[in-house]
């Protein structure tokens, strides 16, 4: 049965480099609405790299490549407007802003998107109630409501946190970056069931992680292993197992071989 | 010897010798003595007072107008009602408050003076002719150190000052409003002292104000001393207009378990000189310094921070936030002496700055100086532009640059905002330091 799928995200032989040194060589990707892709492989191939430069972090230099989303070119947009287009990356390591409240920073994101969409600001009592609707949701304590941003958060709370404004923002496209590291079992189910939750027809999510086990609950459409800068590897849900059984030395065999 | 010091000398000279003459002869002899403080002094390296050194002064006088006494806001509330220089309205105009004015450091204690239980209001100069025992204790013998030397000259020509008993709980905040009016070749002398009783515990606001472009320079001290188990929050706000110069010292006398919170905020001004010095004398004393100095067009301001744990299990906390715009200068240099014997002294310094414009400048030093053996000193200090990880969050959560960087601005200066239960001073506070940030309009939508 063919069905008519729309690309949303484009990446053509993109090279980037950081403080001169190459971490992205050519990498090819091409994501269609309403799939799943999980990007895998070892410490320091350039998947946070990937996620980014596909933010828009300007630390990265892009040298060489394309990337379009859904047929923009995405890296002639600043990061803010790559979010307000429907863009949104999930932090490793989400920064603590201390003295910005995690409700003000939420609302002030969501009114920037619908502002750029040319709707009107979001109702304060609409939008506290859609917010504790998404907490309980991601199972997430009453205090974060005053709280700074990620302040004096568990790694388990940030990466939660990140998922709760990911379900507030319902981005087109949500590239989460290793958002399973650090998480115990249960936490590891609540994350997965946002992430699932988002999984729909006009939207993608591409996971970035080192180990099969989200995948286990987030089930990939593709699995692809990043390796050396490049994607060498591409496969269904079963790639990622065998990816567990032998270990990444066997793909990156595969590459010299 | 300078055209400033000369001048201070030939007042001194025409001036009629009172019930304080005995203080005061040698604080000017010791002041005559050392001479204006210059770059060469220690806590003076960063600001250079030679342009004030060559010009003379006269005595900015106690009459210059009628009393403009009132509420600190009343009818008419902000700049209209005090008529100086963005003045705040630290407190709310149906909030209880009181309020006494200074006038070129003359205390007005007329007939409308505000009556406060529990705190008695008096006037320097009428308790010294009546008992003159009873202040001696708040005039130390005079100090060669350099960060005291303006402090002499002020002990030798402060014209009256205000003294303040604390002998209960006092709800009510008392503004006492610094007025500077008159020109820029005057200079004033305010003085005031806070003495808290044994258990009592009180608000005091100090509101520097001045009229017009110029203004005499302003020479202030104030003194508090709390008994045992006293509690004081105290707030100098400088809020005098840009042509303004400030040399403003605060010393702090603590008994046992006294607890003292202390809010210096540099929101005026041309030259701000700020001193603080604190000495924690019994153990359980407890100090929290919070100083908000913000550097904004051509003001300079240099804050110094002596914090002394005389006594075992002492505590203090400095938290310092210094922002700096356009072409200003802000320097934070603090200090933490634990004396001999104070084992069990706690203490924190936390000095962070922010440079918002590449003319910029901010020095920050803290330093420690332990002479006891068992002691908990920290001390961390930071200056940079903003954190370019939080931007970023913010940018990639689909803020525009504007929004985020201003956001992250405000952000920088919470830990010394929070702090303030006073919250109609820490409302007028924000609101001043608002106009003095970029995107000040962006900014209001965060209060």
């Amino acid at each position: 049965m063919l069905e008519e799928r729309t690309i949303l995200l484009e990446i053509s032989d993109l090279t980037a480099r950081v403080a001169g040194k190459e971490i992205l060589n050519g990498v090819n990707l091409t994501v269609n609405a309403g799939e799943v892709h999980a990007i895998m492989g070892p410490n320091g191939s350039g998947k946070s790299t990937l996620a980014q430069v596909l933010a828009g972090r300007e630390d990265y230099e892009v040298t060489r490549g394309s990337v379009t989303f859904e047929g923009h070119d995405l890296l002639a947009m600043r990061a803010e407007e790559r979010a307000r287009a429907g863009l949104f990356l999930g932090f490793q390591y989400p920064v603590e802003i201390p003295g910005v409240n995690n409700v003000y920073l939420l609302k002030a994101a969501l009114n920037a998107k619908r502002k750029a969409a040319g709707e009107p600001e979001v109702d304060a009592y609409d939008f506290l109630a859609l917010i504790r609707q998404k907490m309980k949701f991601m199972q997430m304590s009453e205090t974060f409501l005053t709280r700074g941003v990620n302040e004096g958060f568990s790694g388990g709370e940030k990466k939660r946190n990140e998922v709760l404004q990911m379900l507030v923002l319902e981005p087109k496209l949500a590239i989460l970056d290793e958002t399973d590291s650090g998480l115990d079992i249960d936490a590891l189910k609540v994350v997965s069931k946002g992430v699932n939750s988002l999984r729909d027809p006009k939207r993608a999510v591409v996971l970035v992680t080192h180990y099969q086990r989200l995948l286990d609950y987030v089930i990939p459409d593709q699995v692809h292993v990043l390796s050396g800068g490049r994607i060498v590897k591409s496969g269904d849900k079963s790639l990622a197992q065998e990816l567990e059984r032998r270990g990444y030395d066997w793909v990156m065999g595969a590459e010299v071989a | 010897m300078s055209a400033a010091l000369r001048s201070f000398e030939t007042q001194w000279r025409a001036r009629t010798p009172d019930a304080l003459q005995p203080i005061r002869e040698q604080a000017m002899q010791r002041f005559l003595k050392l001479g204006l403080p210059s770059l060469r002094d220690e806590t003076w390296r960063y600001t250079d007072l030679r342009s004030l050194a060559a010009s003379s002064y006269g005595e900015a006088g106690c009459a210059v107008k009628a009393p403009d006494a009132g509420a600190e806001t009343g009818a008419g509330a902000g700049a209209g009602a005090i008529r100086g220089h963005a003045a705040l309205s630290l407190v709310d105009p149906g909030q209880h408050a009181a309020t006494i004015t200074m006038r070129n450091g003359c205390p007005l204690l007329g007939a409308d003076l505000p009556v406060i239980n529990d705190i008695e209001i008096n006037s320097i100069k009428e308790l010294y002719k009546q008992d003159p025992s009873y202040l001696r204790r708040f005039f130390e013998s005079a100090s060669d150190a350099d960060q005291r030397r303006w402090v002499l000259l002020n002990t030798a020509l402060f014209i009256d000052g205000l003294y303040l008993k604390i002998t209960g709980t006092v709800a009510t905040p008392l503004v006492v409003r610094h007025l500077s009016q008159g020109g820029g070749a005057q200079a004033a002398h305010p003085r005031i002292i806070i003495d808290a009783s044994p258990g009592a515990s009180a608000t005091i606001i100090e509101h520097h104000v001045s009229e017009g472009d110029s203004a005499p320079l302003s020479n202030s001290n104030t003194h508090i001393a709390l008994g045992k188990g006293a509690q004081l929050e105290h707030y100098r706000v400088y809020a005098t207009g840009a042509g303004a110069t400030h040399l403003d010292s605060l010393d702090i006398h603590q008994s046992q378990d006294s607890q003292c919170r202390q809010f210096t905020i540099a929101l005026g001004g041309g030259l701000v000189r700020s001193s603080l010095e604190a000495r924690l004398n019994q153990p359980g004393a407890s100090l929290e310094s919070y100083s908000l100095l913000v550097g904004h067009e051509e003001r300079h301001v240099d804050c110094v921070n002596i914090v002394t744990h005389a006594a075992p299990n002492t505590r203090s906390r400095q938290t310092a936030r210094a922002i700096a715009s356009d072409v200003s200068r802000v320097i934070f240099n603090s200090k933490v002496i634990v004396n001999a014997g104070a084992n069990g002294s706690d203490s924190k310094q936390s000095c962070r700055g922010l440079l918002l414009s590449p003319s910029a400048e901010i020095d920050t030093r803290p330093q420690l100086e332990i002479h006891a053996d068992e002691v908990k000193c920290a001390h961390g200090a930071t200056t940079g532009r903003l954190d370019p990880d939080m931007l970023f969050y913010l940018l990639s959560r689909g803020l525009d640059r504007e929004t985020a960087q201003s956001l992250l601005v405000f952000a920088f200066l919470a830990d010394v905002l929070t702090g303030m239960s006073v919250s109609s001073a820490r409302a007028a506070i924000e609101n001043a330091l608002i106009s003095q940030l970029p995107d000040s309009q962006i900014l209001r939508n965060f209060r």
